[in-house]
């Protein structure tokens, strides 16, 4: 069985870069281990030797047991459509400018695309542990909302509205013109656009059992997922943590920990008010205790936010040391996960 | 109609985007200008930043001379049927609108153009001197750019293709449109900037934008000799760590032309505080 950890959490927080450490922690412990990322800096690709990495993956060099894949969208829509749709079908999506559109704007699309992807790789039941790196869209909950989304798309809800039909065929949409609304619809909104989106949803509709089928299966991999919340001390990467535990048990999905990213040392905030001693120059000794004071009501308002994630929320809230200038290598990333909790309440062989 | 400006703030998420709109919008009012600032209804937004945690849709003043609103889209949706497509009398508007609002959740384009529409509308009126958006992120922020331009695309004639290229020429036009995005002088948002900004730039869909460098770090006056004559203990790891931050945002500044630098805040500071603090820093400039 492969066990799944996903990362989430507002944008900013450094998902990525956990996202990496932990795999290379993980692969160290023998378990063959996948990184499935999104967009990495070039720092952590060229750590991953990723740089041009397409959808499939491939081995880190220097790291036995781990491979990494990066997310190519508009490929996996592609692979998704040749999944699901009849092969005639399937030509007609790909060219068809609404379809084009979705795949690449429509906000949910990068989200489900990655959900499938995480389950193709967990269906090749090569890996014993994959790390998910979410995508940022909708502060990281679209991905988990996206299956059901993507369902709504292709159920028909629009297509029943505009053909009056249960389950139309592609000869229904010569008929619309005939409909009241829809003449109205179109004099107003122009052209023959309404017949062009249920022409598209019609051949979008034929996927729909196998989509919806597939939706359902990933949702019960995201189920059983360990759920980490990447979040820092910052206003958004905080509220977007509150979100995540209001709204993730609208899916049946809890989150399992709470990973607090870039602290500093909470003795500043004692030491701050300590008297400095062992440097002479006077000047000096001023800039110093200006410079930790500065620091510790900074480390006093993370220290403020983690009470009140733990008084608030019964959960495990792990701390990752904030680093500068931050982590480049392999080592590095090895270092970050070596030195805090987290990695012991992650599932598979550490457990 | 008087000249109103219309300025799109966007940046990485966790750049400080929508503390830096506010602190414009502070700012402009304080110059003696007549403010809307628009909330894009991200997640926590522009009204903790004006002490305003539940904007409502309808313009509120929050202080002498600048309003502020949310974005929502129902409501939006309602008011561009009515106002922007010119539906024919005794036309079954609320049907027509409940058919929309499904269109809108899975047609390309619907969703962002009528979010998009709305502070665009506010132009036309010609009641503001300066309508600011806290935009999306980097990301969505250019398919929502892209919007007018992509409906225009798809629909062959009729209302809907007008509005979208009055909306495209709008925000093409640089004597009305500014984009701001902000940035901090880290590798992530530095980088995805300067992509975004050559997106910007081949697509032609805004003029070029404007960079503010957020969470600049004063420099603390140490060197790295001074570290050498401390003791070990905290007060010499937190100069470590503030010469590390300055010689990373040395290096990441350079990268990116950048004529506003807003400093880093840190400590326990309410939203609003930090936005009067950035609109201080921001001073005179325009």
């Amino acid at each position: 069985m492969t066990d799944t950890i996903i990362i989430t959490g507002a944008g900013g927080v450094g998902k990525t870069t956990l996202a990496a450490a932990i795999g290379v922690a993980i692969a160290a412990t023998g378990a063959r281990t996948l990184v499935l990322t999104i967009d990495p800096a070039m720092r952590l690709a060229d750590a991953l030797g990723i740089e041009d990495l397409g959808d499939e993956p491939r081995p880190v060099a220097g790291v036995a047991n781990l491979s990494a894949a990066m997310l190519d969208v508009s490929a996996s829509w592609e692979a998704i459509i040749h999944r699901y749709a009849a092969p005639d079908v399937g030509d007609r999506l790909l060219v068809n400018p609404y379809f084009r559109a979705i795949a690449d704007r429509f906000p949910a699309a990068q989200s489900y695309a990655a959900g499938e992807r995480m389950a193709e790789f967990i269906e090749t039941k090569l890996y014993d542990v994959i790390v998910v790196d979410t995508p940022p869209s909708g502060g990281g909950i679209d991905f988990f909302r996206a299956p059901a989304r993507t369902g709504d798309l292709v159920s028909g809800k629009l297509l029943k509205w505009l053909t009056g039909s249960r389950l139309p065929g592609r000869g229904v949409i010569y008929q619309l013109a005939a409909r009241p609304m829809l003449r109205l619809a179109d004099s107003v909104l122009g052209g023959a656009m309404l017949s062009d989106v249920a022409a598209f949803l019609v051949d979008l509709r034929t996927m729909y059992d196998g989509l919806a089928a597939r939706s359902r299966t990933i949702e019960r991999y995201l189920r059983s997922a360990h759920i980490v919340i990447a979040t820092t001390a910052d206003p958004t990467p905080l509220h977007e943590t509150h979100r995540f535990f209001r709204e993730l048990g609208e899916f049946a999905i809890t989150p399992d920990s709470i990973v607090f990213n870039r602290t500093l040392p909470s003795e500043w905030i004692d030491d701050a008010v300590r008297p400095l001693r062992g440097i002479d120059d006077p000047d000096l000794r001023a800039l110093a205790k200006g410079n930790l004071r500065t620091w510790a009501s900074e480390a006093r308002r993370q220290a403020d936010a983690i009470d009140e994630l733990s008084a608030r929320y019964t959960i495990d809230v792990h701390t990752i040391r904030w680093r500068t200038p931050p982590p480049e290598t392999l080592a590095d990333l090895r270092s970050l996960i070596d030195a805090s909790s987290l990695f012991g309440s992650l599932p598979g062989p550490t457990s | 109609m008087a000249d109103t400006e219309l300025m799109f703030v966007s940046g990485k998420g966790g750049t400080g985007k929508s503390a830096v709109t506010a602190a414009i919008a502070i700012a402009a009012a304080r110059q003696g200008r007549t403010v809307l600032a628009v909330d894009m209804g991200t997640s926590l937004g522009l009204g903790a930043h004006l002490r305003h945690a539940d904007l409502p849709y309808a313009p509120t003043e929050t202080r002498p001379g600048l309003w502020a609103m949310s974005m929502d889209r129902a409501t939006a949706l309602d008011e561009y049927i009515k106002l922007q497509l010119h539906m024919p009398l005794g036309a079954p508007t609320k049907q027509f609108a409940g058919a929309l609002t499904v269109l809108a959740d899975t047609a390309p384009g619907v969703r962002e153009i009528i979010s998009i529409g709305k502070p665009l509308y506010e132009v036309w009126k010609g009641v503001w001197d300066l309508v600011i958006v806290d935009g999306q992120s980097l990301g969505q922020f250019q398919s929502y750019l892209r919007a007018p331009a992509t409906i225009a695309e798809l629909v062959p004639t009729g209302n809907v293709r007008r509005q979208a290229q009055r909306l495209a020429s709008t925000l093409e036009d640089p004597a009305i449109t500014t984009i701001t995005l902000v940035t901090n002088p880290a590798e992530l948002p530095v980088r995805e900037t300067i992509e975004t900004m050559e997106i910007l730039r081949s697509e032609g869909l805004c003029p070029p934008p404007d960079v503010i460098m957020n969470r600049f770090l004063e420099p603390s006056g140490m060197s790295l000799d001074d570290i050498d004559r401390m003791p070990d203990g905290s007060a010499r790891e937190a100069a470590q760590m503030q010469l590390a931050m300055e010689a990373g945002q040395e290096r990441w500044a350079r990268e990116i032309d950048a004529p506003v630098s807003l400093p880093y805040l840190r400590g326990v500071l309410t939203p609003g505080e930090v936005a009067v603090q950035l609109a201080d820093a921001l001073g005179g400039r325009p």
